[in-house]
């Protein structure tokens, strides 16, 4: 099985590509036009340069090749949402060729122009071209991938990959679009136009197990109907040269100097990979634990400040495990909070010091990502401290023992369960401030001794 | 009377700019065809409001616009019906500058569709010759050269040339065509036919008031990319001239006027731009013009019809109505140059000639100041002529105007005498930004 991909990525510019409009800050329908998006008679575009950047960005990281001159195109077809009824993209000369993401390939990567939007309402379409002139990049991979899995984690570790750049927001998976195509044992099917990594692994897959059944003759195009999971054939593929391209000249070439390339390969961070291997090999970390941390940049970053004063293996299991968990429940984003790492500094302190147990500490980091506040001083002023002396714990359990006369019996009768019940019933007891192991090895001694009566 | 004449008298308050406006607004309605819209109450406001003030350095000067260059409020349909009642929401940028300096924008010139011809003819208002009404002005801007030959009135016109469109309507109507270098005067707002070939230039009754008008359309425009940063030359001394051999292969009186208005002038031969500047020229602005007439599908402004069947028969339904015969062809001809299997034979191979005949240009001007030819190779001819020509004799008659546009070279066209009481053109080519050249020549051939 082969499979290559076109995704379509948009820029995180402040204004559109060949005017000056904004690319957001409005949900009206037609408010974000002016002539040149609207295609007018006599309108013209002008680049903008930070889109421009911004692509250069991206071919950089992804250890593109890059031409010293490059220039647009247009790309002709007739569709109600285009307003010029041809797209402004590049054709001949991309702005990077030949790059490559570990082990897949990119052929390349190119600048163009958003249409407009269709909305469909009954009988009626509507024409929405505030999107018209948004920058898009598309990124063209070779026919690597083996499986329709592969596919979706190569497009996580590029959606990580542009975060970095700062380029893509993780509102949702869903501005993420690409086409695949797929060839198993016939000839090459494309599938368009599918939204979110998870639909372009499902059509993948249903397209593949089609394919099996039913071997394409001939390449063709198909669409994907996300709702009943199916492929549906659109027409039979159309050669990219059927566009008619030819050399926009409203727009003069463009010369990507090596000066140019340089300062742009001076702003990308550390990207993915590279943090990955760093944390490996620098805090010893799990690769499992490396790449969720690196997966997200400001977990990373935050990762990385709590890590120089705290115990890497520590720090990496509460942040990834614990933190996540509770930013996952409260449907949070942690670039959307304000957590100070000092405060976990402190919170993890007091765990790695056995001042609190696990559960304590649990409560405290849901109500850390709420407010920000000092741990050591909360702790202080409710008396969350562990108990860990040794006779308010025997005191607990005794009590505990004589409560639940059923359940020691249990235990005695070799059921390990009824050791975590009883465990559990001092925790309660406590408040949730018992040393569970202490806890533990008390209630152990004290059973032994005691008899059933 | 002088353009600078009159400029002074509207400063001193001499002449009434009201008078003058309506004046000229009764030729533009009396003229033969020559206006597509005429914009008489803008114009007489603004020509009430500069009389009482006249500031700027144009005060009071009627311009006559070219209908391709947009003109907020309008109707500004660059002759073709798809565009028809059509009223741009902005100005081209020549249009508010001609505006900040007092200029009074009295309508709209008949052309040719989207600048489709070289007669006027292919377009519903065909403006006829002053010379001789059953003749054509020219074209595409033949309304504008037509209005200037007509007109008594102080004025100065906005033409527009893609592969000769303002010298072949000068040549014929016996005034001053002025295109510039690629470049030096802002496209944004120019109705396109042909991206990297379009040029706004003026015409008018003398070299020096068509340069007027230049030097304040002229300039950087950061709306337009293909815009130049350089400013025009300041050069003007003529040292030597070169009469294009290849050119001179016309009718002998037409050869005889235009030798008889040089002193002294080598020959010289260049052999590309003969051979190839015509066919690379349709190729290519063919080529681009098809890609610039899809927008007009009824969707968005412009004519349409009863929204019905699918999005493919509706726009075929509308571009079958109202597009003529000639935008039609060159619809087909451009999509076809830029198909997959044609255009590295058509298009890309047109646009490796351009380079070709470029450098040929720039060799000759290493020695040469100015090229010279005659503009057209004939003298305007009658409407009846024109209907039995084929299309190929159409192209035909842009052999000697191609060149210096397919190289984005500033050329002038002045008349150079009469055949048969019609003006004969002669067309003076210079490197680019050197139109201060032709100016020179171009007064000196003038004043004779």
């Amino acid at each position: 099985m082969k499979i290559g991909i076109e995704a379509h990525i948009q820029l995180s510019t402040l204004s559109k590509i060949f005017c000056s409009c904004p690319t957001s800050g409005s949900e009206n329908p037609n408010t974000l036009t002016c002539p040149t998006c609207l295609g007018l008679p006599g309108s013209k575009p002008v680049l903008n340069k930070e889109a421009l950047h911004q692509a250069i960005k991206v071919a950089l990281a992804l250890n593109c090749s890059m031409p010293t001159e490059t220039f647009f195109s247009r790309k002709n077809y007739f569709f109600p949402d285009l307003p010029k009824s041809y797209q402004i993209s590049q054709y001949e000369i991309p702005i990077g060729i030949n790059g490559k993401l570990e082990n897949i390939r990119m052929r390349r990567i190119h600048l163009e122009e958003d249409p407009g939007a269709l909305i469909h309402k009954g009988n009626t379409t509507l024409i929405d071209y505030n999107r018209s002139g948004i920058p898009l990049i598309e990124i063209v991979t070779e026919p690597d991938f083996k499986s329709p899995n592969e596919v979706r984690l190569f497009l996580r570790k590029l959606i990580t990959i542009l975060e970095y750049l700062s380029i893509y927001t993780r509102k949702s998976e869903a501005t993420m679009k690409a086409d695949a195509n797929i060839s198993t044992t016939g000839e090459k099917v494309e599938i368009k136009n599918i939204t979110g990594l998870k639909e372009i692994e499902r059509a993948l897959e249903y397209e593949a197990a089609r394919q099996k059944k039913e071997p394409a003759e001939q390449q063709e195009t198909r669409g994907w109907n996300s709702e009943k999971g199916i492929t549906f054939l659109q027409r039979t593929k159309e050669e990219e040269s059927d566009y008619g391209y030819i050399f926009d000249s409203d727009l003069p070439k463009i010369e990507i100097s090596k000066s140019l390339q340089e300062e742009i390969k001076k702003q990308i961070p550390e990207l993915f990979l590279e943090k990955v291997s760093r944390f490996k090999t620098q805090y010893k970390l799990q690769a499992e634990d490396a790449e969720t941390l690196a997966a997200e940049k400001e977990l990373a970053e935050l990762f990385e400040q709590v890590a120089t004063n705290i115990d890497p293996l520590l720090a990496a299991k509460w942040l990834r495990r614990d933190l996540m968990k509770v930013l996952h429940y409260n449907k949070k984003e942690l670039k959307e909070i304000k957590i100070d790492a000092m405060h976990i500094i402190e919170l993890l302190t007091l765990v790695k010091e056995r001042k609190i147990n696990d559960a304590t500490a649990k409560e405290l980091l849901i109500k850390l990502i709420e407010k920000p506040f000092s741990p050591r001083e909360q702790v202080k002023k409710h008396s969350l401290e562990m108990l860990s002396s040794e006779t308010e714990i025997e005191d607990m359990c005794k009590e505990v023992i004589k409560n639940n006369k059923s359940v020691v019996e249990d235990y005695k009768k070799g059921k390990q369960e009824a050791l975590h019940y009883l465990i559990g019933q001092v925790m309660r007891l406590s408040k949730g401030k018992a040393d569970p192991k202490e806890t533990e090895k008390i209630l152990k001694r004290l059973l032994q001794k005691t008899v059933v009566s | 009377m002088k353009i600078n004449e009159y400029l002074e008298k509207v400063k001193s308050k001499e002449i009434s700019v009201v008078k003058t406006v309506e004046k000229i607004l009764q030729e533009a309605k009396n003229s033969p065809n020559h206006f597509t819209a005429i914009s008489r109450s803008y114009a007489l406001e603004q020509a009430e409001k500069i009389e009482k003030n006249p500031e700027g350095r144009l005060a009071g000067l009627p311009i006559s616009v070219k209908d391709g260059v947009c003109v907020k409020n309008i109707e500004s349909s660059a002759g073709s019906e798809i565009l028809k009642n059509y009223r741009p929401p902005f100005s081209a940028t020549v249009i508010n500058k001609l505006e900040k300096e007092g200029a009074i924008i009295i309508g709209k010139t008949s052309q040719d569709e989207f600048g489709f011809g070289g007669f006027s003819v292919n377009t519903k208002k065909i403006p006829k010759n002053p010379h001789d009404l059953a003749r054509s002005c020219g074209g595409s801007s033949g309304g504008a050269a037509g209005f200037t030959s007509f007109a008594t009135q102080p004025h100065i016109a906005l033409g527009e040339s893609t592969g000769g469109s303002i010298a072949n309507p000068a040549s014929f109507c016996g005034v001053a065509g002025l295109t510039p270098t690629y470049g030096l005067v802002s496209r944004y707002g120019l109705i396109d036919y042909a991206n990297s070939l379009d040029k706004i230039g003026t015409i008018a009754k003398t070299v020096s008031d068509a340069f007027l008008g230049l030097y304040h359309i002229a300039g950087y425009d950061e709306k337009d990319s293909t815009s130049l940063p350089q400013k025009m030359l300041q050069e003007k001394k003529v040292k030597k001239i070169a009469v294009i051999k290849e050119s001179l292969n016309v009718d002998k009186e037409i050869k005889d006027i235009i030798l008889s208005k040089l002193k002294n002038y080598d020959t010289i031969s260049l052999p590309s731009i003969k051979k190839y500047s015509l066919p690379a020229y349709y190729l290519i602005a063919l080529s681009e013009a098809s890609t610039n007439l899809a927008k007009y599908c009824g969707l968005r402004y412009g004519q349409t019809l009863p929204l019905q069947g699918g999005y493919n028969e509706f726009f075929t339904e509308v571009r079958s109505k109202y597009f003529s015969k000639e935008a039609k062809r060159r619809i087909i001809l451009g999509t076809f140059a830029r198909m997959s299997g044609f255009r590295d034979a058509y298009y890309l191979k047109a646009l490796k000639a351009r380079t070709l005949i470029i450098k040929e240009y720039k060799k000759a001007f290493k020695k040469y100041d100015i090229l010279v030819s005659p503009t057209m190779p004939v003298t305007a001819p009658k409407f009846s002529e024109i209907e039995k020509l084929s299309p190929l004799e159409n192209y035909m008659m842009d052999i000697l105007t191609v060149g210096p546009n397919l190289a984005g070279l500033p050329h002038l066209s002045l008349n150079a005498g009469f055949k048969n009481k019609l003006p004969v053109g002669i067309m003076l080519t210079a490197n680019h930004l050197e139109e201060e050249k032709l100016r020179a020549l171009g007064e000196e051939v003038e004043n004779d």
